[in-house]
């Protein structure tokens, strides 16, 4: 599909989501692997705009990319905002997934649902772009 | 999205429709809470709600928090396959009632 390149905010959230459902039905992505890699993108996408842009006071776009390669589907998600691989982040752990709900720190729960669900993940900074990369099986 | 607030005796419901990410969810939280301030009992109507990110779990949170702080207790209704599944995998879910259908969790509180 055509790139789409929209500015660094919420309200481009939807619209993402809209990029996602497309690609994935022309690619023929079954119904749960769709709404999986659309929850990535929205996890990712708010990730990218809170911190890489927002708490680093850069201002910028985001642009989304979707692409078939052999039997997947790939996702692309570019930015300028700060260096940040959610690859080494550290995600909550089995305890404290079942903390009690009075108890929890929610942050990382994003992260956590993302490498849960994607089938590839790759990060790469290039220059001062981040590309954050996901692939899908279509079965 | 959209809320739509209402009473049932002393059980108050919310029928939310649409998608909840972190756009909507803080106005969800804003329009939820002095609806658990007010009633005791509540139930959250999602069966029209069609994607749910952390950003409502964390609202979520906040509604369950509020709720057990004043002894009150809420029922979610309706949620989807895929809401349930990211609701059961961050360790969520177990601590909601859940209802199919919004008669159920009314019958739940009552």
């Amino acid at each position: 599909m055509e790139p789409l390149t929209l500015p660094a905010s919420f309200d481009s959230l939807s619209p993402l989501r809209q990029y996602v459902v497309d690609a994935a039905r022309d690619a023929g992505l079954s119904k749960e692997a769709t709404y999986k890699l659309k929850l990535i993108i929205d996890e990712i996408a708010t990730n990218i705009i809170s911190y890489g842009y927002g708490e680093s006071g850069l201002l910028g776009d985001i642009t989304i990319d979707g692409e078939v390669i052999d039997n997947k589907l790939r996702i692309t998600l570019q930015d300028t905002g700060a260096e940040f691989d959610l690859s080494k982040r550290e995600l909550p752990d089995e305890d404290e997934l079942s903390k009690p709900l009075e108890e929890r720190d929610v942050g990382g729960l994003g992260i956590f649902l993302t490498m849960r669900d994607v089938d590839i993940f790759e990060y790469k900074r290039i220059g001062n772009r981040n590309y954050n990369i996901f692939e899908m099986y279509i079965k | 999205m959209l809320i739509d607030i209402k009473s049932e005796g002393d059980i108050g419901v919310a029928v939310i429709s649409g998608e909840i990410d972190s756009k909507t969810a803080p106005k969800a939280q804003e329009t939820l809470m002095p609806v658990i301030e007010k009633f005791n009992k509540f139930v959250m109507d999602m069966t029209q709600v069609t994607f749910l990110s952390s950003a409502g779990l964390r609202m979520l949170l906040l509604i369950y928090r509020q709720a057990t702080a004043k002894d009150g207790r809420v029922v979610l209704v309706g949620l989807s396959d895929e809401i349930n599944d990211t609701m059961t995998m961050t360790g969520f879910l177990k601590f909601f009632v859940v209802a199919d259908y919004l008669q159920n969790g009314i019958e739940a509180l009552a």
